[in-house]
């Protein structure tokens, strides 16, 4: 992804290697007057992602003097590497936590939630001392440690409030699922059943 | 080209602002030399300050002109 934005570099950064030193104002950043600049790894931005690295500078144009400020502004042009989870995106992930009313699953660094009702066709029990849903028919088994394939059937990105970061998922399509179950079906499919 | 009296006090201006912020001096300074307005004064006579006045001219052309 590149982007292209204003990069203020203040006095007491001058004679260093401009390149370098904006590099490290967008990886790390700095506090200006109690305003955050720069700094974008790690940082969740709803248009964006979350922003897992700045990999190049591109462009440095020329820098300007604003009245009142001692540092120059640098239009600069960077790419950097995120990652946004898609409406309708088939993700891997892994069962972290299993609730009577769905289990979480974590997929790169964000976690989502699988309702009972996205889990399978059959009906669910919740298996309270084991920690697991239960399929009532198929007795399939779904507790932490999970490996799934599931659908991002929406998302929620909130920068200010990570739990208020919401990813719904479904399994309740051909192809989803535990990774077993998805081999026993196209096993059973083989078999023409 | 030749600053008008109004660009010095603009670079001096802004060049001791940069000075007093942080920014390492581009000449080698004298003992008495503390004052970031000295300096400035200084560093713009000896013709170092990477400042470039772009003057607006009336045909609307911007006009580039190192310090």
């Amino acid at each position: 992804m590149v982007v292209k934005e204003l990069v203020r570099v203040p006095p007491d950064r001058f004679g260093t290697k401009l390149e370098e030193t904006i590099m490290d104002i967008l990886k790390r950043g700095y506090e200006y007057r109690g305003r955050q600049e720069g700094g974008y790894e790690g940082k969740l931005q709803p248009e964006l992602g979350t922003i897992l690295a700045v990999t190049k500078v591109l462009d440095i144009e020329e820098g300007r003097v604003i009245p009142g400020d001692g540092a120059a502004y640098h239009p600069t042009t960077f790419e950097m590497l995120v990652f946004k989870p898609e409406l309708h995106e088939i993700v891997d992930a892994e069962v972290v936590e299993v609730r009577e009313f769905g289990a979480f699953v974590r997929f790169a660094h964000f976690d989502g939630l699988v309702h009972v009702s996205q889990l399978t066709d059959d009906f669910i029990v919740y298996d309270k001392k084991r920690g697991a849903l239960i399929g009532k028919e198929t007795r399939r088994v779904l507790e932490p440690g999970d490996r799934v394939r599931a659908r991002i059937v929406a998302v929620s990105l909130d920068p200010e409030k990570v739990t208020n970061t919401k990813i719904n998922l479904t399994m309740r399509q051909p192809g989803l699922g535990k990774f077993e179950w998805i081999e026993e079906d196209k096993k059973k499919k083989e078999k023409g059943e | 080209m030749k600053l008008t009296k109004y660009e010095k006090a603009r670079i001096i201006g802004a060049r001791a602002l940069q000075l007093s912020m942080g920014a390492p001096p581009l000449i080698r300074l004298s003992k008495d030399m503390h004052e970031p307005i000295t300096i400035a004064i200084e560093e713009l006579n000896r013709g170092v300050i990477p400042i470039t006045v772009y003057r607006r001219m009336p045909e609307k052309k911007l006009l580039g002109e190192e310090e």
